[in-house]
């Protein structure tokens, strides 16, 4: 064992994964099972939320909901954030959503392609920029591209008998929500963990260790 | 005789290493200094060796080192070499093994069998030479007697550490590290895990980190002594090295056997927030009967009995009570109840004004109470150190920040006054933890394990805190295995763990004989259904026939209980069906109104919609999720490594859910309600809730790779699985039964 630095001693800007990109650490499977399922638990927690207060609005006028979609996207860009490797951000959406529908939820089994479809999207926003960037641009990029794969997938299973100018209407807002709830929240969630330590063996926690070496 | 035993049923260890460290230095990303500086050991076959030193100077880091771990978790400049027999540690995954000071933090599995089964399966051998290993070292940690599928959650805190033990003696190390194995335990469990070391393990190189030695003193030969500086200070036989600059030591922080307990601090705390005089009995604690109730996903439970107290309990002014007994006996929850956190079954908390403790408001129970939880982390609301100790008083409305500032100068946390009370070490976290408790005057203070992980000097001004507490007139109760605690309080109470009784078994479901992939599949299949139905009349059939499906799904299995208790069952049901049935309503409302007003077309939207989702309710409650990786590894054949990382965070499903409700007890104690009335408060409960669970389970993760890569998680080999994951008939019936949904759409379209 010679010496060995690992990137964070190098005073980069970003930081990024550690050795290969796709060589996934015992630490990064653990953190993105954990947060998946952490997250899964408080999906199933927003769920009652959108079940009660949330239903009720939706019930007068459906496309409303489009502005509470966010929340169900926080976990992809959160993971994509934190590990900082190819295919985290899909796994930890798809982690929490299968969680989430174990649990028991409004949406069951098809909780699981939700997943799929919002962590597919997150994912592409960190591909985009070959997981180079994890600014909080690319995670209000990450919160936006979680919607669309979803709207397709709800225009068709759930509200295919709309006319199509509701249904164009309701992918803006879901997009907005996806922007402000998991994007712009997903971003400052990622920097107060770092900010409070949780993240020390992650690119972001290793960044603000650099930041205020004492 | 243990050790006899264990000659006589595994062959002798691959051989005790020999191991080499030159001039190892390590910083962490993040400090200036290095946290090891050009440490030089050499440890011959055989040899056991302590490692001590003050808190904060590097030991368990050098312990990572010597495992080969340094950087599965951190990062920084790691310069210097490490060898074990000459060669890299963990070149052969297992060869170095590693337990933990928490027990449970690196706990795989659901059963014993299987949590000691896993680093065989890291290193790909055969699923039929697995049982004999597993019994070997099973044997070694005298834990033989416990059946193989025992739930590992079932276990005590010393029996959780010699199941660690024995997951590392599983892989024949040839090099033993233990980081402060018996830290977290009462004395007699801690002796057994000691016995299991010395015995078990006899023979292979090992080095145990401890803040207590003199219980290890006769077992090992050396006795190393790191400084604050990160250098090794002294070197050689203990009883030499104590005899020489035991003083010295001891000044230093450290437990010299043989050199009394330090004088607590007499510390100036300031007024009571409710002054009182002595001897009034603020609460009291009729006996008391605690059960709790672990909820399975399919609407069965259990109940276990896990405190029960026949004596009352005066929590009175100016005097301080232990409440000593085995690890995992009920001390915590005793706490817990006193606080009103916990609603006992039988019994009541009062305090003197006739009001039941829990029935109290957040603002009139923070004057009343201090609260230091065992898991201290928890507990730490705040940005700044320094706002975590005024957080309480601001709320009250008397915050005195001088004297915050002078209780963080005595605990020796003044330098981090700005610091996030996260990133302090845990000997820290629980010193600050005591602090907040106390700042604003409470008049009792209830502390969980309040010194365990302090040196001597902390020690001194930890138990300081609690006894001038009780000079200024107010209460102490702690739960506490510290010996040195325990004659510095005016009454001590042993709890007793309750008598296990059996636990009350349900009969098991017809769906429970199934494997989670064919319950998927169920769930699965009528969505085609869903999607294929011409109308809301065949829609409506199908939900018949998903009906009868539920009706034989959720019956008794034959030959598993007497009597339909079935009650239950269908009560889950219909709270899982619920949340479908709003769902239905809302995509049928909302498509008559932005869709054509046509009411059938409504009608079909929203009856497809629960033929879509009620499958889910009925079955997917029956996944065990602890079954869940094993399918997905072995009969979907996804990647091993992802899928067991998955298993193990379902483990934990429940403390998860626990550092959730732990947040919400902290916030309550410190005067932070809740109430719907102000959506504010709400808000701040949940984003301090959910932080505290990703925080937890953040923790969690980090700990866990780090006891996973020394079982060889991380070697590159094919995996093996110690059980298998069959398809039995039950799974085709359910997936055929399933299919027929499809069928009756098929026959009504032609």
């Amino acid at each position: 064992m010679s010496t060995t630095t690992t990137p964070a001693a190098e005073r980069a800007r970003t930081v990024l994964a550690t050795g290969q990109l796709m060589g996934w650490r015992t630490v990064d499977l653990l953190t993105i099972a954990f947060l998946g399922v952490a997250f899964g638990v408080a999906y199933w927690g927003y769920g009652l939320l959108y079940n009660g207060p949330i239903s009720a609005l939706g019930l007068a006028f459906q496309p409303l909901f489009g502005l509470f979609v966010g929340f169900w996207f926080i976990a992809g860009v959160v993971g994509g954030l934190v590990v900082r490797r190819p295919g985290a951000a899909l796994a930890c959406e798809l982690i929490a959503a299968i969680v989430s529908a174990l649990f028991g939820n409004q949406w069951g089994v098809t909780t699981v392609v939700s997943g799929l479809a919002q962590g597919l999207g997150a994912e592409l926003a960190f591909a985009i920029f070959a997981y180079k960037a994890f600014g909080p641009a690319v995670a209000v990029l990450a919160g936006a591209l979680s919607a669309p794969l979803e709207w397709v997938y709800e225009a068709y299973a759930y509200f295919a008998d709309w006319t199509w100018a509701w249904k164009l209407a309701y992918l803006p807002l879901m997009v907005v929500s996806g922007i402000v709830i998991a994007g712009v929240g997903g971003w400052l969630l990622t920097r107060a963990l770092a900010q409070a330590g949780a993240l020390n063996p992650f690119p972001p926690g290793q960044e603000v260790l650099e930041r205020k070496a004492v | 005789m243990r050790a006899d035993d264990l000659s006589a049923r595994t062959p002798p260890p691959a051989g005790a290493a020999a191991v080499a460290v030159r001039g190892l230095t390590w910083r962490p990303a993040g400090r200036r200094e290095p946290v090891l500086r050009e440490i030089d050991l050499t440890l011959v076959e055989g040899e056991r060796a302590l490692l001590v030193g003050p808190s904060g100077s590097g030991k368990s880091t050098l312990l990572r080192a010597l495992a080969g771990l340094l950087l599965t978790v951190d990062s920084g400049d790691l310069s210097g070499s490490v060898t074990v027999d000459g060669r890299e540690p963990g070149r052969r995954p297992g060869a170095v093994g590693l337990v933990l000071q928490e027990p449970g933090s690196g706990t795989v599995a659901a059963t014993v069998g299987r949590d000691v089964a896993f680093g065989l399966e890291n290193v790909g051998l055969p699923a039929d030479a697995m049982p004999a290993r597993v019994d070997a070292a099973l044997t070694a940690v005298g834990l033989d007697h416990l059946e193989r599928d025992t739930p590992t959650g079932a276990l005590s805190g010393g029996q959780t550490q010699r199941l660690a033990l024995a997951g590392a003696l599983a892989l024949r190390p040839s090099l033993l590290l233990l980081d402060e194995p018996t830290a977290m335990l009462d004395e007699a469990s801690a002796a057994t895990v000691r016995d299991a070391v010395v015995h078990g393990a006899a023979g292979l190189t090992t080095v145990i980190v401890e803040h207590r030695i003199e219980p290890w003193l006769d077992h090992a030969e050396r006795l190393v002594v790191l400084g604050r500086d990160g250098r090794i200070q002294h070197d050689g036989p203990p009883a030499q090295v104590l005899a020489q600059h035991g003083d010295e030591l001891a000044a230093d922080g450290i437990w010299v056997p043989g050199v009394p307990t330090p004088q607590p601090l007499d510390i100036d705390l300031g007024p009571l927030a409710r002054p009182v005089e002595a001897g009034v009995e603020l609460l009291t604690c009729e006996p008391l009967r605690v059960e709790r109730r672990r909820n399975h996903l399919d609407g069965s439970s259990e109940v276990a009995t896990v405190l029960v107290t026949d004596v009352p309990l005066a929590v009175t002014s100016g005097r301080s009570t232990a409440l000593v007994g085995p690890s995992g006996g009920g001390k915590s929850t005793w706490l817990a109840a006193i606080a009103g956190l916990i609603p006992p079954s039988s019994g009541r908390v009062v305090g003197a004004d006739g009001r039941e403790v829990g029935e109290l408001p957040a603002t009139d129970v923070a004057p009343l109470l201090g609260w230091v939880p065992q898991w201290s982390s928890s507990a730490l609301l705040s940005r700044t150190v320094l706002d975590e100790v005024l957080l309480t008083g601001r709320t009250l409305g008397a915050a005195d920040e001088g004297r915050a500032r002078h209780l963080l100068e005595v605990l020796g946390l003044a330098h981090l006054e700005r610091a996030d009370p996260q990133t302090l070490s845990g000997g820290e976290q629980r010193r600050l933890a005591v602090a907040a408790a106390l700042a604003h005057g409470p008049s009792a203070v209830l502390a969980d394990e309040p010194t365990v992980g302090q040196d001597r000097g902390t020690w001194a001004a930890v138990t300081g805190l609690l006894l001038s507490h009780r000079a200024r007139g107010g209460a102490v109760v702690t739960a506490t295995h510290d010996p040195d605690l325990v004659p510095l309080v005016d009454e001590v109470r042993h709890v007793r763990t309750p008598p296990s009784e059996p636990q009350r078994s349900t009969p098991r479901a017809v769906l429970s004989a199934c494997g989670p992939l064919s319950l998927f599949a169920a769930a699965a299949v009528p969505m085609l259904a869903a999607v294929l139905s011409p109308g809301w009349r065949v829609s409506l059939v199908v939900l018949a026939v998903i009906a009868l499906g539920a009706l034989v799904g959720l019956s008794n299995r034959p030959g598993s209980g007497a009597g339909w208790t079935v009650a239950g069952r269908w009560r889950g049901l219909a709270i899982r069906l619920l949340p479908g049935l709003v769902g239905g309503l809302s995509v049928g409302w909302s498509t008559w109104l932005l869709g054509s007003h046509d009411v059938e077309t409504a009608l079909s939207a929203a009856l497809r919609l629960l033929v879509i989702v009620a499958p889910s309710a009925i079955t997917l409650a029956f996944i065990d999720p602890d079954d869940l990786a094993d399918h997905l590894g072995q009969r979907l054949r996804l990647p091993a490594r992802p899928v067991v990382a998955l298993g193990a965070a379902l483990q934990r499903v429940q403390s998860f859910g626990a550092a959730w409700t732990e947040v919400g007890w902290a916030r309550h104690l410190r005067g932070q309600g809740v109430t719907w009335r102000e959506p504010r408060s709400v808000i701040g409960y949940l984003w301090a809730s959910t932080f505290g669970m990703l925080l937890r389970s953040l923790g969690s993760a980090a700990t866990l790779a780090v006891a996973m890569d020394a079982r060889g998680f991380a070697s590159g080999g094919r995996r093996t699985w110690a059980e298998p994951a069959p398809w039995r008939l039950a799974d085709t019936l359910v997936v055929l039964a399933s299919l027929v949904t499809v069928l009756v759409v098929a026959i009504a379209r032609l």
